[in-house]
């Protein structure tokens, strides 16, 4: 997925079980806590427009291992991987390079005609397993152009409490969809 | 909570890529996103928005430019902007599959839409269980009248083949009419031998269809009856049948008796019906002679 080589990292399991612990004493909660840094630091780096957000995330916590110490360091675990990440965004602006779309942005096909197949598969069974109000929404907001949109979204907003509110549930719907998806993919792949 | 958000269009502006060069600000924004849930969520959609204005087309020269060339570098975006494409392609295509469903057909949910606009409803691809539904239903009703018109014919079939053998068994009665009749032969006795002329006594044929006898005998008086009927040679012999009957007595006072009895056993000869009342002191009765020829 991402179009720059991987270094090679030097974090060692040792170092990534202190790092851990430092998270939590309890396991189960240091990795969720892991996994929530994880997830707000790649946000972070996709903002930004990075190609490679998960590469410059190992980067950040490689760094963040390496510096520390003892754990009373980890206060704000959260906060002190963020001033980490932006170092690491700042280093990698600098060294980034123009880069230019590889694919048909316009497209919605995969590149691989079997996934695609399999990709509106999983769309049918997702939809399915919506519930009869999301269906009904996504489906009306999507399901228009022109005039009769606007006043489709404008009568399911009235029901939906205001075009924000609407806007927000269908972003949600679109989200869920879009996650079952990619994971039914997945799944039929393998 | 939600009036500590930052302006919409700034969260935009941040991730088309052109904060990049005001520090304070973009760092601050930047934090706040990370560390804050809700505007965390808030700029997803708003990233969701601009993917959606960029396929609507509605994005202006520059907006488009920075959608190219800054946000959709992550493989992740590209991945959400083909995602919105495949959803909306689906739900066009179902909506041009259905639209000419919807135009013959509307639902009632397109019916409550155009209440308020000149809307035509999308129809959602699971909705096109109601249309197969329906045409289940139409398949359904389909074969039960193809059923309900067999059986009718059948039943049709049934009453001509019935009606057809209920006209040949009218043929074979009409056929067997004649026969009926004269398996019957009718024997009206009004004259008793005492009044009666020995060469005039009525006469019957019997023929070798002839069954039963039927016996009108015309009584003089007005006895209430009952009487013993005897039927004897002329001679005397017998009884070779006998009854106790009641007459029929009409309005006018006419007293007759009528029955029938078998034919079988007669023979040509003079036959005689003894008429007598069981009552006492009433006589010995009177005698009505009447001729039997067996045909051959």
């Amino acid at each position: 997925m991402a179009p720059q080589k991987r270094e090679k990292r030097t974090l060692t399991p040792e170092a990534f079980g202190k790092f851990l612990r430092c998270l939590s004493e309890d396991d189960e909660l240091a990795v969720r806590e892991y996994q929530r840094i994880r997830t707000k630091l790649i946000r972070f780096f996709l903002h930004k427009g990075c190609t490679d957000a998960e590469d410059l995330f190992d980067k950040t916590v490689d760094i963040v291992v390496a510096k520390v110490e003892s754990c009373v360091e980890y206060q704000n675990p959260l906060a002190y991987c963020y001033g980490v990440a932006r170092n690491v965004w700042h280093e990698h602006t600098r060294e980034r390079k123009s880069v230019t779309l590889e694919v048909d942005v316009a497209s919605p096909e995969h590149p691989d005609p079997k996934v695609h197949e399999l990709e509106l598969q999983c769309l049918d069974r997702c939809l399915g397993r919506l519930s009869p109000g999301d269906r009904d929404v996504v489906t009306r907001y999507h399901g228009q152009h022109g005039r009769d949109k606007i006043q489709v979204r404008r009568l399911l907003a009235d029901g939906a409490g205001g075009m924000n509110a609407l806007r927000v549930r269908v972003h949600r719907i679109r989200k869920e969809l879009r996650i079952c998806v990619v994971e039914c993919t997945k799944r039929l792949l393998n | 909570m939600k009036s500590n958000l930052p302006d919409r269009s700034l969260i935009r502006e941040n991730l088309l890529g052109r904060l990049d060069h005001e520090k304070e600000l973009e760092e601050q924004l930047s934090h706040d996103i990370c560390f804050n849930d809700e505007l965390s969520e808030m700029v997803e959609f708003i990233e969701e928005e601009i993917i959606e204005d960029f396929l609507d087309g509605t994005l202006d020269a520059a907006d488009k430019d920075a959608v190219n060339t800054y946000f959709l570098r992550p493989p992740e975006r590209k991945e959400k902007l083909r995602f919105a494409r495949l959803l909306r392609n689906h739900f066009e295509d179902q909506h041009q599959l259905v639209g000419t469903v919807s135009d013959t057909r509307p639902s009632a949910y397109t019916n409550v839409v155009r209440e308020s606009s000149d809307y035509r409803a999308p129809i959602p691809w699971w909705s096109h269980f109601k249309t197969y539904g329906q045409l289940a239903a139409l398949i359904v009703l389909c074969i039960g009248s193809l059923l309900y018109i067999s059986a009718l014919q059948r039943k049709e079939a049934d009453l001509e083949s019935q009606l057809a053998q209920e006209r040949e068994h009218s043929a074979s009665l009409v056929k067997e009419a004649p026969i009926l009749e004269s398996s019957l032969i009718p024997l009206t006795l009004v004259t008793d031998r005492s009044r009666g002329d020995d060469t005039q006594i009525p006469h019957i044929e019997i023929k070798p269809s002839t069954r039963r006898i039927m016996v009108d005998i015309a009584l003089q008086g007005h006895s209430p009856g009952p009487f013993d009927v005897r039927l004897e040679t002329k001679a005397g012999n017998g009884p070779i049948w006998s009854a106790r009957l009641l007459p029929l007595v009409s309005s006018s006072g006419d007293t007759r008796l009528v029955f029938d009895l078998p034919a079988q056993g007669m023979e040509s000869d003079v036959y005689s019906f003894l008429v007598s009342s069981p009552l006492p002191g009433s006589g010995s009765g009177k005698h009505y002679d009447f001729r039997v020829e067996l045909a051959h």
